[in-house]
């Protein structure tokens, strides 16, 4: 009963958080110098008429309140406006780049979260040797290099071998299926290595602390006294208590990781969601913006949870 | 790349309660204690003091003028310019210094007005409890769970770009984290006897915050101070990355976007791409390992491990022959 | 020759300063099938390391020498090799503090299993039945196997960390301090279940406490330990009635009588530090029938009839120094 409990009470966070940065994010436009939502009925290069059924779609002749209640009812219809750039709806953009970052990202933190707990499990063992100060201080290293700094660097040196630049070669003409995923995979080799380094650092962090928690635990020494050989008990017994809080750190910096793409994707010109708002922000591309900044926090938002959901499936002892 | 001020509490969450986990206050001369106890203290200090004392002797040490070409664009390192030149001609040694500046300058003040910012709200929340508290974190809530870097492109990119916004947007995506590490310290320093004692005794609220609470949270305020810093200048370099900085201060983070911008990497300029970020990973490797000295000062856990790759040692009874086999 | 041997055991461990704590100063002693002896002391006379160093189970910074035999073959030379097939299968452990013997998130069959199918004594759903036997055996429903560690209440765990102890039939059980943090009643309980399985399994049991009242229902026979050293061996009746060593006597005198005809008197002082060579008796500064041979030369652990030791000087003239009687 009292899990269910648990769950409700999760959920019901998470859509008030979405509720309130969508309120945020209408509000700041208004609020801020620059009167950016006046511009979202200004699309340059429209028609006279189509601005005019902007406006009145956005009730930009009404009071503030009740443009509020217009926004959240074209926000339920999908309708986030019109990109300035391209006269597209911005939705329609924003999907195609979510479409586009989504398997580069996961990628990337595949791989991270891959070498993080291989070198957090190693260090929490070797605790102390010299072994792990190298690999806990290289953690630390990556975990504090720029992320864009990291992606020119990759940049530098490997573009030798692998396509640095967008999604797929536009001088490929009519691919096949494999064609094409052998292309994109190429060109997703840069970014999402870029991606793994970034994060890796942190991972492998929390990992070695959370073995390192375990490794004092009683039941290890019970372990060792049942005969169990060393590999195993680390791997059946710690590894699988430190999963535990392991899974939800993890699951919590995956909503983080919207900063990194917009750095890397702009580096590499990867066709993304980060993308997306470097270049809105360059062609001050305010519902672009909008949208992609709402988008953006619905998947923190979504993360968070997913991650408060794993902890409580993984952990028996949540029943308190 | 969601670099967290908080990253070391949360794992230090990971140890969990248990014997030998608690917060300890160090004593009055906690600073000297960690650093004569700490390697990872020292270097980490040694390095940010390394480099504030050169944005400090900034202009008697600078070689070069910043405005000044002193050769063709992209330059190759050589005995006179040591890192090069950048597209403009001008000597990376002397950018890096002036750039060194700002970037520090920036991060100090960001991170200022988010503790003043946060820490005030925490303090309040922490002291003063009930309704205060629960209101005030409830806002922190919602505001940690929006994403930092795009709240900040959207502000700065409407509000228009120079240092002091940026200093202020920075400062915005940091309160957060701040508000609530002076919180937890503040509550669990209110429930110290000799603060029971103080407000029994009639003590003002403000007096006992200044001359109480504040001194026992010191250590934890220096380290998340340290700590802020280095999200602040890893944030500055991602924002004036992305166009969103001052176009007339010259930054770490605008050395790395002109590199950028300017083709240096095709022209295989590596000496104008590499130094700046190093020097950025440097600094806040220091702010790290500082930082993290203190908090592991402040959270002694215990060292107790059942496995490892080494095992117990044994050796002949004295008066015995050497075993064999 | 006993099932279990330990001959001669010394145990140091490194301290951060570099020094080294000399915690297990030549122990002996042995156990046979069906015996149940106590290791007795205060906290800190090395009693559970000496327990944990039988099955090998010291941190890296322990150094070790003398020998541990088990049915005449030594099993204490490889660490890794000799001791490792042994573990559970011929000597098993119930640990100080069960509260958290067991894997959390792992159910208690589980636990009970994982050694039997490591082992090779039986797997599937053979290992199953026997796990739910050996949790009947001690008072835990056989049903309770598929919960967690912490739906299990302080008793309960005991049983459980029990049941765990016995899964692969082990000759020797050794329990350090098993009924510490248990209410009396719990307390009572388990320890009758103890003495029942150790006497229908034929188990040789090695009980470790510093709580007299819990070996005296238990044991037949005690060893006592003090800063290291056994000072002290013989059956329970002899050493509460006829203690032939002064911490023994002080000791037994110490624990509270439950009708109340003698005095409680605790042994005033500490210990002795162990981490430089002691010169003398060890128990010299807190004994109240010290005299001057007692500073200079440490007493050995010699015979005094049939199945009695003790290491104390006064033993060379019983008669003189009062030991004949209580």
């Amino acid at each position: 009963m009292r899990r269910a409990d648990y769950l409700i009470k999760r959920v019901a966070f998470a859509i008030v958080t979405v509720f309130v940065a969508i309120t945020l994010n209408f509000f700041l436009f208004r609020v801020l110098p620059g009167d950016a939502v006046r511009n979202l009925s200004r699309v340059p290069r429209a028609s006279e008429e189509f601005r005019h059924s902007l406006e009145v779609q956005f009730g930009l002749d009404k009071p503030v309140w009740a443009q509020y209640l217009i926004y959240l009812r074209e926000l339920f219809h999908g309708n986030m406006g019109v990109s300035f750039s391209d006269q597209q709806p911005v939705w329609n953009n924003l999907r195609e780049a979510l479409a586009n970052t989504i398997p580069m990202a996961a990628l990337g933190t595949v791989i991270a979260v891959a070498i993080g707990i291989v070198t957090g499990v190693l260090s929490a063992w070797r605790r102390g040797k010299t072994s792990d100060h190298v690999s806990t201080n290289l953690a630390i290293a990556f975990y504090s290099f720029p992320t864009q700094w990291l992606a020119l660097v990759v940049l530098i040196y490997l573009s030798e071998w692998f396509p640095s630049h967008g999604m797929t070669d536009p001088f490929l003409i009519d691919p096949t299926p494999w064609e094409h995923l052998v292309d994109v995979l190429r060109h997703m080799a840069l970014p999402s290595l870029v991606f793994a380094l970034t994060l890796y650092g942190e991972y492998t962090l929390i990992v070695r602390s959370a073995m390192l928690e375990t490794l004092g635990e009683d039941y290890v020494l019970t372990a060792r006294a049942k005969g169990l050989p060393q590999r195993r008990i680390v791997v059946r017994h710690a590894f699988r208590n430190a999963l535990l809080p392991t899974t939800t750190l993890i699951a919590l910096s995956l909503g983080y990781i919207v900063a990194g793409a917009i750095l890397i994707e702009t580096v590499f010109s990867w066709p993304g969601i980060g993308n997306a708002v470097y270049q809105a922000v360059t062609e001050r591309d305010y519902p672009m913006l909008q949208g992609a900044f709402l988008v953006l926090t619905v998947s923190v938002v979504f993360f968070n949870l997913l991650a408060d959901l794993l902890y409580f499936k993984l952990d028996p002892r949540i029943t308190e | 790349m969601g670099m967290r001020v908080d990253l070391g509490e949360e794992i230090a969450d990971l140890q969990g309660p248990g014997p030998g986990r608690g917060r300890t206050w160090l004593g009055r001369n906690w600073l000297w204690r960690v650093l004569s106890q700490s390697l990872q203290a020292k270097i980490g200090l040694a390095v940010l003091l390394f480099f504030v004392a050169i944005a400090v002797l900034a202009p008697w040490i600078m070689p070069y003028d910043v405005h000044t070409p002193v050769g063709p664009p992209y330059e190759p390192p050589s005995w006179e310019h040591p890192l090069g030149l950048d597209d403009g001609g001008i000597d990376m040694v002397s950018l890096l210094i002036q750039g060194g500046r700002v970037s520090l300058v920036v991060g100090f003040a960001a991170t200022l007005v988010a503790m003043v910012i946060g820490g005030g709200i925490g303090i309040i929340a922490g002291y003063f409890g009930g309704r205060s508290d629960s209101i005030l974190m409830r806002i922190t809530d919602y505001f940690l769970v929006i994403p930092d870097l795009p709240l900040a492109i959207i502000i700065a990119a409407v509000w228009g770009a120079s240092l002091s916004h940026l200093i202020f947007v920075i400062a915005l995506l940091l309160w957060t984290t701040t508000a609530r590490i002076v919180r937890a310290q503040v509550k669990s320093g209110r429930e110290r006897v000799y603060v029971m004692r103080a407000r029994s005794l009639g003590a003002s609220d403000a007096r006992i915050i200044f001359r109480h609470v504040l001194p026992q949270i010191g250590p934890l305020l220096v380290a998340t101070v340290v700590l802020t810093i280095a999200v602040a200048i890893f944030d500055e370099t991602a924002l004036t990355f992305l166009g969103l900085g001052d176009p007339t201060a010259i930054t770490w983070g605008s050395i790395i976007e002109f590199a950028f911008l300017r083709t240096a990497i095709s022209a295989g300029a590596w000496w104008a791409v590499i130094p700046p970020g190093l020097c950025v990973a440097f600094v806040i490797m220091g702010c790290f390992w500082f930082g993290r000295a203190i908090e592991d000062a402040l959270n002694p856990r215990l060292d107790v491990s059942y496995l490892s790759p080494r095992t117990f040692r044994v050796r002949p009874l004295p008066g015995t022959e050497p075993e064999t086999g | 020759m006993s099932l279990l041997e330990v001959r001669d055991l010394h145990v140091w461990f490194d301290l951060p300063d570099g020094g080294q704590l000399h915690a297990v100063q030549g122990v002996t002693l042995g156990v046979d099938a069906g015996e149940r002896i106590g290791l007795v002391g205060e906290s800190g006379c090395g009693k559970t390391t000496t327990v944990l160093a039988i099955l090998g189970l010291l941190p890296p910074s322990a150094t070790v020498a003398g020998d541990v035999q088990f049915e005449g073959e030594s099993i204490r030379r490889d660490v890794g090799e000799t001791v490792q097939p042994r573990r559970w299968k011929d000597i098993s452990m119930v640990f100080q503090g069960a509260m958290n013997a067991r894997n959390p998130v792992k159910t208690t069959e589980a636990q009970i299993t994982e050694p039997m199918e490591f082992h090779g004594t039986a797997e599937g759903a053979k290992a199953r039945r026997i796990a739910g036997e050996l949790l009947e055996m001690v008072g835990i429903p056989a049903a309770a196997g598929s919960r967690y560690p912490h739906e299990f209440s302080g008793g309960m765990r005991q049983r459980a960390a029990l049941a765990m102890a016995l899964a692969c039939g082990p000759k020797v059980l050794l329990a350090d301090e098993p009924t510490t943090a248990l209410d009396v009643m719990v307390q009572a309980q388990i320890l009758e279940l103890l003495t029942g399985l150790a006497h229908d399994l034929g188990l040789a049991l090695v009980l470790v406490t510093h709580d007299l009242p819990v070996v005296a229902q238990v044991c037949e026979r005690a060893a006592v330990m003090y800063a290291g050293e056994i000072v002290e061996t013989g059956r329970m009746d002899d050493l509460f009635h006829a203690p032939r060593h002064p911490y023994t006597r002080l000791l037994f005198a110490a624990t509270p009588d439950l009708y109340g005809e003698e005095d409680v008197a605790s042994i005033p002082g500490a210990p002795p530090r162990l981490d430089r060579e002691i010169v003398g008796c060890p128990f010299r500064e807190r004994c109240d029938r010290a005299f001057e041979r007692c500073r200079d030369e440490r007493p050995a652990l010699l015979p005094l009839g049939a199945d009695r030791m003790a290491a104390c000087h006064l033993n060379d003239d019983p008669v003189a120094a009062g030991f004949a009687h209580r």
